[in-house]
């Protein structure tokens, strides 16, 4: 199972997918105008979907700025997304065809040269205000499900057993009892720190919460 | 934990000049860049937040020498832990195809013969951004370039304290940082031993008279005068002597350009690929800017030329994008492997937008090209440098 693609769908059953539709479509017409041809137009199921991918997934050993200043053909962004697939960037076959759909189209020869960030996609695709954790009602992490999830979306920056990396150690960090600021930093990120909100669902969280506190 | 982060954060502050206090390392890049991506507005322009990719603005070029805190910063994987290049405990390492292998604290290392250069370093990327088709790759525009002042002692001294066997043809060059998953290739790179034994190759822990900052990679540095700066492998803890060029990635595959032109756009060419080395000539305009309005009447224009280990002959510029050209006057320092600046009296007499050009000739009477050999990796633009200007009654 994959954090992410977990994360979208139940997102979509959440919030309205009109809605949700309505606002991606009017940022990208606002940020794209250059955009007019037909082939260069995305889904805006599909935008959310790359745009959370490259997100979660890209941004382990480098900031996406440097994905949205290219500008290439469809070629090149093939052998791009393959590199860093063998390099090590988390992808299925199915989640790269996603991601690099979004690409070629949004990061294309012709496109204007200032796109919005990944970030700035992501927060014109969320819905506003955004769930919080207690709507969700009490949660019950389950640590056996949390390590999975954790070596997937949070190992590479805190390292394996959560001892620390490029990120700071999480096991038997003062934050775990503080459970309200460790879920302001997850969800909304800090700094360098990836906001997880709309990749991970709130029982996902939990679940690293958990295991991290079993740790 | 806290501490050493806090204390390489510190050290980075010192590197780039920003004055933010608290958080971490990356948290205090992000800080000063996430409103500053693309644009000039700090001391740097930033391309990549992580690992910190930054060029520094051209105006910054009416300065001789460009100031640690301007200079631009190119990473692979950002500076290493603050462990790994603890001044105590870091240690220079010489072996592979040597008599002895040495094993060098810096203060043994300081005991060489110290040595200062004054020369110009440039990312092998600078000017991606403006080859067409365009390439994948940071999206570097003018100022991944600068000229300072680097003391340290000859990278040959310590090779002869070593002793080169004689099948002992490249020298390998590794530095401490390491990527963020161990399945990326590691940066390491190698130098052939002739450019190695050369007397103005260093290894520098001085940049303009101040201790090396960590972005530039403190404590010590490769410095490799006239050549592209990807051989001047920062945080530099490891030098092995090879019978062959080093393989992986970052030798093999990336700066490497086709040794006889090819298609543009074509993908994977055919011809063989050799490795980047030495920078071809070039000049740049450091003032007016992009897109300034000028008074008609006199305006000075300035810049700056190097052509790696050649001298600067000649420098043209053009106020007609390109139909007419006058030299320029050098000006300033002249010394091997900097930059030589320029200046040019235009008086602009007819109002209205007009570009301004400017192209340099070196010593062997190489001149830059309007625009430089298309090259899958978008190396080594040196084509004219252009500026769009308005003049103003
Ligand atoms: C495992 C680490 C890793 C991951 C994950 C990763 N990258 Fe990279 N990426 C790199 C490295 C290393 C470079 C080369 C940087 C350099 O040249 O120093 C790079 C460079 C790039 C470049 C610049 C072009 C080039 O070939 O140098 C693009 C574009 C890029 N990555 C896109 C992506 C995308 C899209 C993803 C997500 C699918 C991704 N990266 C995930 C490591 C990674
Ligand atoms: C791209 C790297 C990266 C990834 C991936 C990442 N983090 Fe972080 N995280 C950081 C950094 C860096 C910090 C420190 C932020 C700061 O200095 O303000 C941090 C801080 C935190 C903190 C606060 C720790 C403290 O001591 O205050 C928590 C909690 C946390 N991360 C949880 C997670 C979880 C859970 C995941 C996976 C869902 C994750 N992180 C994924 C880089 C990352």
């Amino acid at each position: 199972m994959r954090g992410v693609t977990e994360g979208v769908r139940r997102e979509r059953g959440r919030w309205s997918p009109l809605v949700a539709g309505l606002v991606l479509l009017l940022g990208i017409a606002a940020v794209t105008a250059a955009q007019e041809d037909d082939k260069h137009t995305i889904e805006p199921a599909q935008a959310r979907r790359a745009v959370t991918l490259i997100h979660a997934r890209c941004a382990v050993c480098h900031t996406t700025d440097l994905i949205v200043q290219q500008r290439l053909p469809p070629d090149r962004w093939q052998v791009t997304v393959e590199k860093m697939m063998h390099w090590g960037a988390d992808l299925s076959k199915d989640e790269a065809d996603a991601l690099l759909q979004f690409v070629t189209a949004r990061y294309h020869p012709g496109a204007t040269d200032h796109l919005p960030s990944i970030e700035e996609e992501l927060a014109m695709t969320a819905p506003a205000g955004g769930p919080s954790p207690a709507s969700d009602g009490p949660l019950v992490g389950v640590s056996a499900r949390g390590a999975e999830i954790f070596a997937r979306n949070c190992q590479a920056c805190h390292g394996e057993g959560a001892m620390g990396g490029a990120g700071p150690k999480l096991a038997r960090n003062k934050i775990l009892k503080n459970e309200g600021a460790f879920w302001e930093t997850v969800l909304h990120g800090r700094g360098p720190m990836p906001a997880w909100g709309s990749v991970l669902s709130h029982q996902e969280i939990a679940d690293i919460h958990a295991w991290l506190a079993s740790r | 934990m806290a501490v050493t982060r806090r204390a390489l954060f510190e050290r980075v502050l010192q590197g780039i000049g920003v004055g933010v206090v608290g958080g971490g390392l990356d948290r205090a890049l992000a800080d000063s860049q996430v409103e500053t991506t693309g644009q000039a507005s700090g001391p740097l322009t930033v391309r990549v937040s992580r690992p910190f990719d930054a060029e520094t603005p051209v105006r910054e070029f009416t300065s001789w020498l460009t100031s640690n805190e301007r200079f631009f910063v190119r990473s692979h994987f950002g500076p290493p832990s603050a462990e790994a290049i603890q001044p105590e405990t870091w240690r220079l390492t010489v072996k592979g195809l040597v008599k002895d292998e040495l094993t060098l604290s810096l203060p043994e290392l300081k005991k060489f013969e110290p040595v200062t250069i004054t020369a110009v370093l440039q990312c092998s990327g600078n000017g991606r951004a403006h080859h067409r088709p365009k390439v994948p790759g940071v999206q570097w525009e003018r100022g991944a370039a600068g000229n300072a002042q680097w003391t340290g002692v000859r990278l040959r001294d310590v090779l002869q304290r070593a002793g080169v066997k004689p099948q002992g043809l490249h020298v390998q060059l590794q530095g401490a940082d390491r990527p963020a998953l161990p399945t990326v290739p590691l940066f390491t790179r190698s130098i052939p031993i002739a450019k190695a034994l050369h007397p103005d190759t260093l290894l520098a822990y001085e940049m303009n008279g101040r201790p090396l900052p960590l972005l530039h990679g403190a404590p010590l540095r490769v410095i490799t005068p006239g050549w592209m700066a990807e051989s001047c492998m920062k945080w530099l803890t490891e030098i092995t002597l090879r019978a062959d060029e080093t393989p992986g990635y970052y030798m093999q595959q990336a700066y490497r350009i086709p040794e006889t032109s090819i298609q543009p756009g074509s993908g994977l060419p055919g011809s063989v690929m050799v490795p980047v080395e030495q920078m071809p000539v070039k000049s740049l305009i450091a003032a007016p800017a992009e897109g300034d309005t000028l008074r008609i009447g006199p305006v000075t224009i300035q810049g700056v030329a190097w052509a790696g280990e050649s001298p600067i002959t000649k420098v043209e510029v053009s106020c007609d994008d390109g139909k007419t050209w006058a030299p320029a006057r050098l000006v300033g320092e002249e010394q091997p492997y900097a930059w030589r600046h320029w200046q040019y009296l235009w008086n602009a007499r007819q109002v209205g937008p007009t570009a301004i050009l400017c192209r340099a000739t070196d010593a062997q009477g190489t001149q830059q090209p309007e625009k430089s050999p298309w090259n899958p990796g978008g190396f080594l633009w040196n084509g004219w440098d252009r500026l769009s200007v308005t003049v103003a009654a």
